[in-house]
């Protein structure tokens, strides 16, 4: 009798713990999963968003694979981005952390400083360095003029050069470095001090004590902005819409691009659901492959 | 307190259902779309059309509202797909056998019909109604015209000795008057007689002048002519003692701060469409200045220019609403009326799709009239339904690639023309 009533309480307890999770799971449910699936469905159909739409089963993944040079041109760009933006964020950000993980004076306007721009919209942030990089009359080249007339070089032509394009978006990125630095020093300011101290006992100098101190024990936030960095940079699109519009020459024309360009120029609803799903396989796959790099990581307080 | 919680609960409640009437429950409510949005210049002058209709009304009620030109396309397509379109609303007029095959849209010939004093087709331009033709039958009215033309800027022509009988009418006279106009100094262009390549001039609006296309009546992408690479050459050629940076730099310069090449007075002729008379109005701008017949390739050149509009439909999102139908209807009866063609014309500067309409907006204006000259040789781009974009994001990489000679013109319009022909067979494996 006791143990009918508790269960009855555990299940009235139950139904009042979904009540109230409610709003969140039918946002879930509505906003999350029936999208998710409907984009599955419609990666099988041709679907151009006014008629209804009709299967066409693996068609769409063929012709991605085998028949669209546009679809591997932008895959090879996204590919370019993730290799270069990645690392090169992680060593800025690290450095920035090494930087201002000292005691100066106004040391928390700086980390401010570098901070800020993370508040900044990525279409503002774009549009001012849209200003910036501008080969003619941008402060970028303005500055650079000396340089350039002592060595006799043209200037650089930044976004509107093909040869330039994706390292000065990839350039533009690292504006946005504070963000991970802010992790990196978290990180490094739990690092006891005893540590450090030993090692100077030990007649360890700075440069020793970050290579065998410091960056070990920061692996776990390295190897988070990593990942996340690694999924960011797979979905790469809007600094590109905004500042090149996918030029000069389709240089800048990544991946999440020519999704978008399918789904909104080319009416092709089906074919960009197709293109979602290999991005979610491919982003997938590579976490998978980068998460073995978790042997690696250096976990502080872990018994090994 | 609990009865000043309840006191205040019931207040808000009764303020709710008071903002829900809104005082027109007895009439049918119309949902109308248009591209002037709160804080737009035409915001109050649209206002007002609408709420002449709904005084002028004892049955319906239309309710307007306004999105930004860009934001209005997305919001469009996603209202017609998921059935919850507007009763009437404006929308691009050369794919409009899209939606109507799609049956998306009222056929406007039967309402026409049952209507027949409704409309004046008459007034509108044939060309127009063509594209919003589907089966034979309207699905859409033309409502907007537009139409692209040479600006020329007299007071430049002046400091060089030239007066408006030198205005140019042949590809030939062009680049000698254009040479003419050139300034530059230690390399950096100052002043440009004319580009091409500037304002809204394209290489399909250059081929139709040459009689060509980019697609045969089978829509199979053409572009591989001799004929073709001539004209995508002397595209390249027309500038050819200034490199393409220092093109792009000035045209680049003046467009990053807001300023068109032709209004900022830094190029001297330039192919612009109709709106640019807008911009020079709205600027307060004091030079002389003229607009003609874009000039062509030769003698035996095709008068015609890139136009467009804006068509206004009537949206079926299929759940039987007859009410809604024919207050659409009504509403689109005065949209289409000549006193409510001048006033939408006044408010936003657009050209008008009503011809008569326009003729008396224009009346003693020389610009505006020439303009209007223009509109009857205005052709649409036809909608390529494997290539929407074909004029745009298809065609603009390899285009750019030529101009900037990364690629010859006839490896630019080869691999362009190889791209078509893979959308072609793409889109062929899934319809």
């Amino acid at each position: 009798m006791k143990t009918s009533s508790v269960t009855k309480l555990k299940k009235q307890e139950n139904y009042i713990g979904y009540l109230f999770a409610s709003p969140w799971l039918i946002g879930l449910i509505v906003l999350g999963i029936f999208p998710i699936f409907m984009s599955l469905y419609f990666s099988f159909t041709n679907y151009n968003m006014i008629s209804a739409p009709t299967w066409v089963g693996f068609t769409n993944y063929r012709i991605l694979f085998t028949n669209d040079d546009l679809f591997w041109k932008s895959l090879g760009n996204t590919v370019y981005h993730v290799m270069i933006a990645v690392p090169l964020g992680i060593i800025v950000g690290i450095a920035l952390a090494l930087l201002l993980n000292s005691k100066v004076k106004g040391m928390s306007i700086y980390r401010t400083m570098f901070y800020l721009p993370n508040v900044v919209s990525v279409v503002a942030m774009t549009l001012l360095w849209l200003w910036l990089f501008q080969p003619n009359f941008g402060l970028i080249n303005q500055l650079l003029s000396p340089f350039y007339k002592l060595f006799n070089l043209e200037p650089l032509g930044w976004y509107l050069d093909q040869n330039m394009s994706k390292m000065t978006l990839i350039l533009m990125g690292l504006w946005t470095a504070g963000g991970s630095m802010v992790i990196y020093l978290a990180q490094m300011q739990d690092i006891p001090v005893t540590l450090y101290e030993s090692a100077e006992i030990d007649g360890a100098g700075w440069f020793k004590k970050t290579i065998h101190i410091t960056l070990p024990l920061m692996t776990p936030s390295i190897f988070f902005n990593f990942i996340m960095g690694l999924i960011g940079s797979f979905q790469v699109f809007t600094i590109a819409y905004i500042m090149t519009n996918g030029g000069p020459s389709r240089s800048t024309y990544y991946y999440a691009y020519y999704l978008f360009d399918k789904m909104m120029n080319d009416n092709a609803m089906g074919m960009a659901s197709a293109m979602a799903w290999i991005l979610l396989v491919m982003v997938l796959i590579v976490t998978i492959v980068a998460l073995r790099l978790n042997k690696f990581v250096f976990y502080l307080g872990e018994e090994t | 307190m609990k009865k000043i919680v309840i006191g205040l609960c019931l207040v808000l409640l009764g303020v709710f259902f008071i903002g829900c009437d809104g005082g027109t429950s007895d009439r049918v409510i119309i949902d109308f779309w248009h591209m002037s949005p709160v804080g737009s210049e035409s915001f109050s002058a649209t206002k007002q059309i609408i709420n002449e209709f709904n005084e002028s009304q004892e049955l319906y009620t239309v309710k307007g509202t306004g999105f930004g030109f860009w934001d209005y396309w997305d919001k469009i397509a996603v209202a017609i797909s998921s059935k919850t379109a507007p009763d009437i609303g404006f929308s691009t007029i050369d794919d409009v056998p899209i939606r109507a095959e799609a049956g998306v849209l009222y056929n406007i010939s039967d309402l026409i019909d049952a209507d027949p004093d409704g409309i004046d087709i008459e007034e509108l331009y044939q060309s127009q109604l063509d594209f919003a033709t589907y089966e034979g039958d309207l699905y859409a009215l033309p409502f907007t015209a537009t139409t692209r033309v040479l600006y020329y800027n007299l007071d430049m022509f002046a400091e060089v000795g030239l007066t408006e009988a030198d205005v140019p009418t042949t590809w030939e006279e062009l680049h000698t008057v254009a040479k003419q106009l050139d300034v530059d100094e230690d390399g950096v262009i100052q002043q440009l007689g004319f580009d091409p390549t500037y304002g809204n001039a394209t290489y399909h609006g250059y081929l139709w002048q040459c009689g060509l296309d980019f697609f045969d009546d089978d829509l199979n992408p053409t572009l591989n002519t001799q004929k073709h690479i001539d004209v995508l050459q002397w595209m390249i050629d027309f500038n050819s003692e200034y490199t393409r940076n220092q093109l792009v730099a000035f045209g680049d310069a003046n467009a990053m701060l807001g300023i068109n090449v032709f209004a900022g007075e830094r190029v001297a002729m330039i192919v612009e469409v109709d709106g640019l008379y807008q911009i020079i109005q709205n600027a307060g701008a004091t030079f002389n200045y003229g607009v003609t017949s874009i000039p062509l390739p030769d003698e035996d050149g095709v008068r015609v220019n890139w136009g467009s509009g804006f068509s206004v439909e009537l949206y079926d999102n299929r759940k039987n609403e007859e009410d809604q139908k024919a207050g659409a209807w009504e509403f689109l009866k005065y949209l289409m009326s000549k006193e409510v063609q001048k006033e939408f014309s006044t408010a936003n500067g657009w050209l008008m799709a009503h011809q008569e309409a326009m003729e008396e907006v224009a009346e003693g204006n020389t610009i505006m009239t020439r303009l209007l000259e223009e509109v009857a040789y205005a052709r649409d781009k036809r909608y390529v339904a494997y290539a929407p974009s074909w004029h745009g994001n298809d065609w603009q990489p390899y285009y750019n690639q030529a101009l900037n000679r990364e690629l010859t013109a006839e490896q630019a319009l080869a691999a362009a023309r190889a791209n078509y022909l893979q959308k072609k067979e793409n889109w062929e494996a899934t319809h």
